[in-house]
């Protein structure tokens, strides 16, 4: 299987303090990468040089390269707003448009030139079913998505994210703020989108990272300490940090 | 998870079924080996082994691997710890093939001594408790996995009787001695293959009633008062 992104020596600075350290990481198409380590080691910061959402922090400074599909990044004349489009994100924390259910998931396809009703009904209803909400909203898709619970909130954004069909599924600690039962939904859930999505996901817990994922990146203090399959990484790592950290003695 | 969880423990429990059998048919050849005095088929058992060893790793790291990525706990749990277990058992198993299996090509010209110690009914009845303990996990038999360990006690008190038997052929006869202490060797070997099935039918009733049988001597005296009463 190939590679779906790839990163070369790739440094971030915010102002004068280097968050990641000459990362260079090759992430396989269709496989789920989890992000791990302790909180400032500069998995969330990798996560959002992917999508470019740095770009929205002054202080920035990015240094080597990122390429998706292929296709770099930061190259001169991307266009950013075609990028997102490819490269969906969720969040920590959930956060619908303060909108109904139907409008929240049409919302993208609409602003990407898609019109007609009975598409965009389609769109919703196949975007809820792959983020496995459509059972629970079906019925009430012109309610507020903010009256849903948390784990359903965060399920439509996931399906938000995913109407308008990108390649790449950036999750951000995305059960983080779920209850255990809404979680296992989400990781359920990954494991489904894997088959046609490849994604990468932030995790502060460990057992989540060696549940959902098929590959682990342990970051610490900027750096790429590890990078190896999830089964590897969680039951013979190469490095003592990450034994370290995987077994809870620090961080 | 679940769903990933339930996939893994299947191919787990596959694997854990295609090892008994593969167990069970190096016991059978080996048995047939040693009463027909085929020294191909015994070979054939020794050649074997290495595939065995094999399959036994493979179990092992698949355990391992289930462990570290999915925390398993209650029956998911115990089915891990139980094929562990099991695993460890199949493997001695096939190693007692290998070691019956060594003998067929020095006790070759034994076979009326076999007959009138009746180490094929013994060996009979050992190859009846193993099928009965790979059945018993494979159809999550605990009732079943209770008769295994009563049957063990019957094959102890069978080898017994054989080393009864033995002794008395060798103090009688000098010349006796060779031939008898390898049959000796050979029934104990025999023997061990039912301690592990009777071990076996524990780990199924850990995995299925979650009770650990290790030690337990309830069946045990039961049998034997069974016996008494009879």
């Amino acid at each position: 299987m190939s590679e779906k992104i790839l990163t070369k020596n790739l440094n971030l600075f915010y102002g004068k303090t280097q968050a990641l350290k000459e990362i260079s990481i090759k992430i396989r198409s269709n496989h789920v990468t989890a992000l791990i380590g302790p909180s400032g080691c500069g998995k969330s910061t990798f996560l959002r040089t992917l999508n470019r959402l740095n770009d929205l922090i002054d202080s920035v400074r990015i240094e080597g390269e990122v390429f998706i599909g292929g296709e770099s990044v930061y190259a001169k004349g991307v266009d950013v707003v075609s990028l997102r489009k490819r490269i969906g994100m969720v969040f920590q924390k959930s956060n619908p448009f303060p909108k109904s259910i139907y409008e929240n998931i049409a919302y993208g396809p609409k602003i990407n030139g898609v019109r007609k009703k009975s598409e965009l009904d389609e769109i919703v209803e196949h975007s809820c079913r792959k983020a496995a909400i459509w059972e629970e909203v079906k019925d009430r898709l012109n309610d507020s998505a903010i009256g849903l619970s948390g784990g359903q909130q965060q399920r439509v954004c996931i399906a938000r994210a995913l109407a308008v069909e990108p390649e790449v599924l950036l999750m951000d600690e995305p059960a983080s703020a779920l209850d255990p039962i809404s979680t296992a939904k989400v990781e359920e859930l990954i494991y489904e989108l894997k088959k046609n999505l490849t994604i990468v996901i932030v995790t502060h817990n460990m057992q989540q990272a060696a549940r959902v994922s098929d590959h682990c990146a342990f970051f610490l203090t900027g750096e790429l300490v590890e990078y190896d399959e999830t089964a590897k990484i969680f039951t013979t790592p190469s490095n003592e940090k990450t034994q370290n950290y995987i077994s809870g003695r620090f961080g | 998870m679940y769903q990933y969880l339930q996939e893994e423990l299947e191919q787990l429990r596959s694997k854990i079924i295609r090892m008994g059998s593969l167990v069970e048919k190096q016991i059978g050849d080996a048995f047939a080996a040693l009463f027909t005095g085929d020294t191909e088929l015994a070979d054939a058992v020794l050649k074997r082994d290495d595939e065995v060893d094999k399959f036994e790793i493979r179990i092992d790291k698949h355990c391992q691997r289930i462990f570290a990525l999915t925390q398993p706990v209650a029956y998911d749990l115990r089915l891990i710890m139980a094929s562990l277990m099991i695993n460890t058992d199949l493997e001695r198993m096939g190693d007692l093939a290998v070691n019956i299996s060594l003998k067929t090509k020095y006790l070759s010209d034994f076979d009326e001594l076999f007959h009138e110690v009746k180490l094929d009914d013994l060996a009979g009845k050992v190859h009846t408790v193993v099928k009965m303990s790979i059945d018993c996990f494979v159809n999550g038999d605990s009732e079943l996995a209770r008769e295994v360990i009563i049957v063990d006690k019957e094959i102890d008190r069978l080898e017994a009787t054989i080393f009864d038997l033995l002794t008395e052929k060798m103090k009688e006869d000098n010349e006796m001695i060779v031939p008898c202490s390898h049959i000796l060797t050979l029934t104990r070997n025999i023997e061990r293959l039912a301690d592990h099935a009777s071990n076996i039918a524990e780990d199924v009733i850990f995995l299925i009633d979650a009770k650990i049988m290790k030690h337990a001597k309830e069946l045990h005296k039961k049998s034997e008062g069974n016996e008494q009463s009879g």
